[in-house]
């Protein structure tokens, strides 16, 4: 077996040619500081269907603009004034996109609070704007072995369920103060007071939540994983109606985000900001179609929070990677 | 940018194929997937229908970059007289179909492909093309409206194809 080498000369380095960003989000744990860290030296080139864990796929977004507020300040000296040195008097960067797709997730974080679901009501539940008193929960089977697609809530429970239906799986509220929500942070409870002491509260809030697509032997099997992976036997299942969010609150997300344009040169640019919180209400942009046709897509603003770079200790809002395509001259 | 046409062209070709392999066409007695340029061809006076005619029109080169890039209009016709079983009736849906096959032919991600050069492969020569260092990539197709000329249904669509001159490419 021998070998061929053929020589082939360095292509010069054009500009990135795009045509669309694709988002992903990760978790940050809110009670550690910790967020989820990206290194594009180690998983750069991922496929863009197939992020590596823990990054959730958001799908495909336009209009992505990100923004530096960073300020640099003159240092003078003398009479008249010359500038001696530079310093940066302020650290500040926004990013602003629209998702292609509606989801849980896109609401969640282009929401600029809790994003939450409507719990199906209790017979006779007086009406409330983000839904009223909750139905009854379904428990999972102790020692079910639940997946994170596959719920086990037994035989007879399992009769409440129907094809099709999305629920929120994630545990009772029994007086928790702080972050709140399995996977994600979705709240922050001050006191079991500010929450009336609902039973249903986490699970109300929890972007823990998925798609009934088949029941069999007991067990609800889901479209997509959970996001907090599979859940321990004390979790209990309420179905929903949908989502909702609102204008107001106190609490801000916050969300590890990354943002990868694939060049067609076969380059790829990657933003990563390790730290995002919504920096706007609610919002959506209308793109007209025809005629009365109008598209609506969630838009969402944010504003980056420092983390610290390893390497050197430098506080940094986000790093943008570049990776040439092949042969590329750098 | 000939390197890139011809990129595009069997792209598109072998795309078409495996969206649709009966769309076929006999063309100076052999049997081939039903895409051809006009210019590599005889020239003509018919209008071959349930098949697919690229015409290469509009070209611009932007020089301002380390590699000029050119943005080249590739026109695609196409026609259908309908299924003459079918006294013709079907047209609009033979149209439609070919409709279908484009939009998933040039749509489908991904939009670029290594340029290649097919001057040592032609004439049947059995070689391979040679790869090339940058890619032809493309836009999504712009189609135009379906026009009536008797009985035949006509559509032209229109994708706008850009590749990088690269060293000593002609």
């Amino acid at each position: 077996m021998s070998t061929t080498v053929t020589a082939v000369g360095l292509v010069g380095a054009a500009a990135p040619v795009t045509r669309r960003v694709r988002a992903y989000f990760a978790p940050v744990n809110r009670a550690a500081g910790a967020p989820t860290v990206f290194d594009a030296a180690q998983m750069g080139t991922f496929a863009l269907n197939a992020p590596p864990v823990p990054w959730v796929d958001l799908g495909w977004c336009t209009k992505f603009a990100r923004k530096s507020e960073t300020k640099i300040g003159a240092l003078t000296t003398g009479a008249p004034a010359v500038v001696q040195s530079q310093v940066v008097t302020q650290m500040e960067a926004t990013v602003q996109l629209e998702f292609e797709s509606w989801g849980k997730l896109q609401l969640a974080l282009a929401a600029g609070s809790q994003q939450m679901n409507l719990l199906q009501t209790a017979t006779g539940a007086a009406a409330n704007g983000s839904g009223g008193t909750a139905a009854q929960a379904v428990p999972l089977a102790a020692g079910s072995g639940s997946t994170a697609t596959s719920l086990n809530v037994g035989a007879a429970a399992v009769a409440q369920f129907q094809v099709g239906q999305l629920v929120s799986v994630d545990e009772d509220y029994v007086a928790q103060v702080g972050f709140v929500g399995s996977g994600v942070s979705a709240a922050y409870v001050s006191s079991p007071a500010s929450v009336g002491g609902d039973i249903n509260y986490i699970r109300r809030v929890s972007l823990n939540v998925g798609r009934v697509v088949s029941i069999a032997n007991g067990a609800l099997q889901l479209g997509a994983p959970l996001l907090a992976g599979a859940p321990p036997s004390g979790m209990q299942v309420s179905p929903l109606m949908g989502f909702v969010d609102r204008e107001g609150g106190g609490f801000f997300q916050e969300w590890s985000g990354l943002f990868v344009m694939d060049g067609e040169q076969g380059d790829r640019v990657i933003y990563h900001y390790p730290r995002l919180q919504a920096m706007q209400g609610s919002a959506e942009v209308a793109e007209a179609l025809a005629g009365p046709l109008e598209k609506m897509k969630l838009a969402g603003a944010f504003r980056a929070l420092p983390v610290k770079d390893a390497n050197d200790g430098e506080m940094v809002l986000c790093f943008r990677s570049y990776l040439p395509g092949a042969m590329r001259a750098v | 940018m000939q390197n890139a046409r011809d990129t595009f062209y069997v792209t598109l070709r072998d795309r078409l194929a495996a969206v649709n392999p009966a769309r076929t066409m006999v063309l100076r007695g052999v049997v081939r997937p039903g895409v051809l340029v006009e210019e590599n061809e005889l020239a003509s006076a018919a209008v071959p229908v349930n098949a697919f005619c690229l015409r290469w029109t509009g070209l611009s080169v932007d020089a301002q970059g380390p590699l000029p890039l050119a943005a080249m209009t590739c026109e695609i016709s196409y026609a259908t007289d309908g299924d003459s079983g079918n006294g013709g009736m079907d047209r609009g849906r033979l149209l439609s179909a070919m409709d279908a096959e484009l939009v998933a032919a040039v749509s489908a991600a991904p939009q670029s492909v290594t340029k290649r050069n097919y001057v040592g492969a032609a004439a049947g020569s059995g070689l391979a093309p040679v790869a090339m260092g940058t890619n032809v990539f493309w836009g999504d197709a712009a189609f135009g409206a379906a026009v009536v000329n008797g009985e035949r249904l006509e559509r032209v669509a229109v994708v706008e194809v850009f590749c990088y001159q690269e060293a000593g490419e002609l």
